[in-house]
């Protein structure tokens, strides 16, 4: 039980309008030291809310950490205090967003949204951090860094302001680093340049990386482990290979055969009839009840337990139970061959 | 698996289960139509519920209130002059005893009628008065947002829906009519013809539609290139059943938004230039004069201004915060 | 940069010309004037003002006439003041008025960034409800109803303040106040909504990720973008003052050019009401361009990319 963090049964609740949103709904989930796990699922299944949990970070007014412990090297984060976790974040942990136009300070210089991490963490001086700014800044290659840290977001490009924003995170060589869609807004060849960056990156410095994404291309290009989300909950989870070749949960072969092929990059692949669940008023049964082309009887009335399938592998299905009518993955899972 | 969980679970349910459509869509939450939302929305906002509430008090006292007596706004007795407010039953209350600096003014004067906002220095009743005065601020209000919706309407709506070079012009001409105060605007006009009800109306109307159009021409500049709309043209529709069909409904929310806050400013103006004097003139009424008669003698007799003061403060405030309730219904990006 | 802030005093001079040749209409179609009033005059002043307006001439050249005389400084005499020289009256009230405006407008300023920070930072909890309300009603409250409410209580009840007049700072308490509580409603409301905004910007997470203190997320990253568009309202805002120091000067018997205004207005002394309309159309169209040229100054986005955002 050495993880670097693990996530026990943690419920996150959202009370708005007098409805209360269970976003997350008791995810358990581990992650080692310098691996890339990734999270996937449609959009609303609650992978963001389950990073900002990590990071402390669910607003509150309206969100809270309902039950559940969150374990960093052993130590519970939601019993952290406000001041312990500012401690945590950007040190131990940090984490890097979706659109890098809107997730720099656009009244703020560069080089400063850089230093403001080191000078609060490593104690170092202006001078020194700066110095560490431009190193950081050649690191994630922007050209002409001594230049660069002096000007103001809105003078870089979308990629360029995406390698500051991973500068940002690396500042102070954190432990975990989770990245929430780190490409969806990003054009398909500046998407490689970033995903070989952070790769090259976990390289060097060993950090562990989160990885969440629509994208199953970007999955099988960085991750080792997989976990697939769905209405709040984990729905499988496994190995690259388990869950690519070996899939057991309907959602993860609908995921996978509206996946065109391994490595055509496209926003739109989650095509799958219907929508996802409403998470203020979540069904009783399997939340994919609803969309499930297999779903049975019991399926709409129990909620399915985990399933071991190998030391690594875990899925929530009823046609996983022994009284299940047996069925076939579909062929169209568009994997074989390739990768 | 946990034991209990498979007690209930039986053989019998694994069998497929369809869900027609209706019910997967029945699952997936309802949609409640865009109006709706904002209705139901705008009716739990209790700052604005109150403020409708009192705006109806309001304007049916200002249609009753000056019948009740059966006296006229120019209806002058010296010997009731500058008589404090007393209404029978509420004498206990200071403010409508009759009392003033400890006199029985009523019974100095002998007088057994009451006048529940007092009398000014002729003895005109002031309660009738400030209902009066009351319905030349509604009316005022009522026709400058009417022509203010017309005239703003249409020039946002020409100049958003043609836009090119219709949109340059009349956007330069906005530009440097906006660019003169409004006050200075109105005085101007003021000066031109002569002060009364007519004219203040003309005054702020010659203003108060810039706003309006501003807003029109945005909502158009934004709408007209949407889906609905190019399907509509497709279809053989013409510029004037484009607007008035399509483009004008789905403005709707942000024209009633800013109609609700133009309301407002067209009572102030009004009690602005009735106070320095530019506006209502004797013996007419509205609550701006009023309080500028009354300001005269406010270190002797506050209750004169007291009223409309009131009156015309609740006016305001109850419907900014209709306004704000209204922003806040259709445009919930900025609710909580 | 250069070129926006040339196209802007385009813009400007084009408007202020506008306003110039309107008073010079509004003139000339004055029911009678100016010779309504000869009765008040005397027969130098009289041909004195039938020289200036060149009365005797066509109205094209009575224009170009009116123009020359303006681009000179000569607005014409005051009626009410036996001909004396508009400019004369204008220059030593403005300074006043003037001062009345900044301090109404710094006080309103700076308290309404205060309470829209706090309202902001505490949304939906009682402190921000407070403000909200707060502001509405002195948004609501004409200036001059407030004024008469604080003349009312603390000049002649309790008398702290003086009823009127200029002279010490006491006298400046209720004026200033009178004017500056909308202002301060206004700018609060502006500014909790702006920081509502900002504190929900995806930039805001990024600091917080890094670790920073709420403190430092607050006056680092949230209050300065917050405060930026504030620059914006301060157009509309000086508009506001203006209108309130007409009557408010009129009410505390300031001896600034408002109150001069309304009772040049009252007693139909037209040039004295030309040269103050436009004196306060040219001041209102300079804060407009300054604003427009300090938000570019002190937006990073706008001022790089030389106000093409604009
Ligand atoms: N601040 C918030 N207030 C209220 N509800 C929230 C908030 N943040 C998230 N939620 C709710 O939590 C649920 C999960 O949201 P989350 O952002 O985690 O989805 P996601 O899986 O990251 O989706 P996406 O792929 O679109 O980023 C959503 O249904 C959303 O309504
Ligand atoms: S539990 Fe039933 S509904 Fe859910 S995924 Fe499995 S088969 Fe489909
Ligand atoms: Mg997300």
């Amino acid at each position: 039980m050495n993880h670097l963090l693990e996530i026990k049964d943690l419920n996150v609740i959202f009370h708005i309008f007098g409805a209360d949103v269970q976003a997350v709904r008791g995810i358990s989930l581990q992650l080692n030291k310098g691996e890339t796990l990734a999270i996937v699922g449609e959009s609303g299944s609650g992978k963001s809310v389950t990073s900002k949990a990590v990071m402390g970070l669910i607003p509150n007014p309206p969100g809270e950490i309902a039950t559940g412990e969150i374990l960093f090297e052993g130590r519970d984060l939601v019993k952290y205090s406000k001041k312990q976790m500012q401690k945590v974040r950007g040190k131990e942990i940090s984490m890097i967003f979706q659109d890098p136009m809107t997730a720099l300070n656009p009244t703020m210089k560069i080089g400063k949204q850089i230093m403001e991490g080191l000078i609060k963490h490593q104690s170092l001086s202006k001078h020194d951090a700066k110095k560490r700014a431009i190193e950081l800044l050649q690191l994630v290659g922007i050209p002409n860094p001594e230049k660069r840290v002096d000007e103001y977001p809105h003078q870089f490009s979308g990629g360029m302001r995406q390698r500051v924003v991973i500068a940002i995170a690396l500042a102070c060589n954190p432990k975990i680093l989770i990245a929430d869609e780190p490409t969806t807004a990003l054009d398909v060849t500046i998407q490689a340049q970033i995903l070989d960056l952070m790769r090259d990156l976990q390289e060097k410095t060993g950090t562990a990386i989160i990885l969440i994404t629509h994208d199953l291309g970007v999955v099988a290009n960085l991750a080792q482990r997989v976990a697939v989300m769905y209405g709040g909950k984990i729905v499988e989870t496994g190995t690259l290979d388990e869950i690519f070749y070996n899939p057991k949960h309907p959602y993860t072969w609908g995921l996978l055969s509206s996946m065109p092929k391994l490595h055509a990059k496209t926003d739109k692949l989650l095509a799958i009839p219907g929508t996802p669940p409403d998470l203020s008023n979540p069904p009783k049964g399997c939340p994919f009840a609803p969309r499930c082309p297999h779903a049975m009887k019991v399926c709409t009335e129990h909620m399915p337990a985990y399933t071991e399938l190998s030391a690594t592998q875990k899925a929530a299905c009823w046609l996983l139970d022994e009284r299940a009518p047996k069925v076939d993955p579909p062929t169209t899972i568009g994997v074989g061959g390739e990768s | 698996m946990t034991a209990k969980s498979n007690a209930e679970v039986t053989k019998e349910l694994f069998v497929p289960a369809y869900l027609s459509d209706t019910e997967s869509e029945k699952i997936s939450g309802k949609s409640v139509s865009a109006w709706k939302d904002a209705l139901r929305r705008f009716l739990t906002n209790k700052g604005a519920m109150l403020s409708m509430i009192i705006l109806t008090v309001i304007i049916l006292l200002a249609l009753i209130g000056p019948h009740i007596f059966g006296y006229d706004i120019d209806n002058q007795d010296v010997s009731r002059a500058n008589l404090p407010p007393k209404i029978e039953g509420l004498t206990w209350l200071p403010a409508f005893s009759g009392y003033e600096n400890g006199v029985d003014i009523y019974k100095e004067k002998n007088i057994s009628k009451n006048y529940w906002f007092g009398t000014d220095q002729f003895g005109r009743d002031l309660w009738t008065r400030t209902w009066k005065g009351t319905q030349i601020s509604l009316i005022i209000a009522l026709i400058a947002t009417l022509a203010d919706v017309l005239i703003g309407v249409v020039y946002g709506g020409v100049s958003g829906y043609f836009g090119g070079a219709v949109d340059n012009a009349l956007q330069r001409i906005l530009e440097v009519i906006a660019g003169i105060p409004s006050l200075v605007w109105i005085i101007l006009l003021i000066l031109i013809m002569q002060p009364g009800l007519i004219t203040i109306t003309i005054a702020i109307l010659a203003t108060s539609w810039l706003s309006m159009a501003r807003i029109v021409r945005g909502e158009m500049l934004k709408l007209k290139n949407q889906e609905f709309v190019l399907a509509s043209r497709t279809l053989g529709a013409g510029d004037g059943r484009i607007i008035f069909k399509h483009l004008i409904p789905n403005s709707l929310g942000m024209i009633i938004i800013n109609t609700m806050f133009s309301v407002p400013n067209a009572i102030f103006f009004e009690a602005f230039l009735s106070f320095i004097g530019l506006g209502i003139r004797q013996p007419q009424a509205s609550l701006g004069s009023l309080i500028n008669d009354g300001y005269q003698m406010l270190q002797i007799h506050p209750y004169q201004t007291l009223y409309p003061g009131i009156i015309i403060s609740l006016l305001l405030i109850c419907f900014n915060i209709m306004g704000d309730g209204l922003r806040d219904a259709f445009d919930p990006k900025l609710r909580r | 940069m250069i070129r926006y802030i040339l196209k802007r005093v385009g813009y400007m001079i084009v408007t202020f010309y506008v306003v110039i040749t309107l008073t010079f209409l509004a003139m000339k179609m004055l029911p009678g004037t100016p010779f309504k009033f000869a009765n008040r005059l005397s027969p130098e002043q009289l041909n004195q003002l039938k020289h200036y307006y060149g009365l005797d001439q066509p109205i094209p050249i009575q224009y170009l006439h009116y123009l020359w005389n303006f681009i000179h400084g000569n607005l014409g005499g005051s009626f009410q003041y036996g001909m004396q020289p508009v400019t004369e009256f204008l220059f030593q009230r403005f300074p006043i008025s003037l001062q009345l405006g900044f301090e109404s407008m710094i006080f309103g300023t700076v308290l309404g960034i205060f309470l829209g920070i706090v309202s902001g930072i505490y949304r939906g909890r009682f402190l921000d409800w407070g403000t909200v309300t707060l502001a509405v009603v002195f948004i609501s409250i004409p200036s001059f109803i407030f004024a008469a409410i604080l003349q009312y209580f603390f000049s002649v009840q309790i008398r702290i303040f003086p009823v009127i007049g200029w002279s010490g700072p006491m006298t400046h308490v209720l004026p200033v106040v009178s004017i500056g509580v909308g202002v301060m409603a206004t700018i609060a409301r502006f500014m909790r909504t702006e920081m509502v905004e900002v504190l929900n910007q995806d930039y805001i997470v990024t600091a917080q990720a890094k670790g920073l203190s709420t403190n430092a997320v607050i006056f680092r990253h949230a209050i300065r973008n917050a405060m930026i568009p504030i620059v914006t309202v301060i157009g509309p805002l000086t508009s506001a003052v203006v209108t309130g120091s007409l009557v408010i000067e009129n009410i505390f018997a300031i001896p600034g050019i408002g109150s001069q205004f309304v009772d040049a207005i009252v007693t139909n002394d037209y040039p004295m009401i030309m040269g103050t309309t436009e004196l306060y159309a040219g001041l209102f169209i300079v804060t407009i361009l300054i604003v427009d040229v300090l938000y570019g100054v002190i937006d990073p986005r706008i001022r790089v990319s030389g106000g093409k955002s604009i």
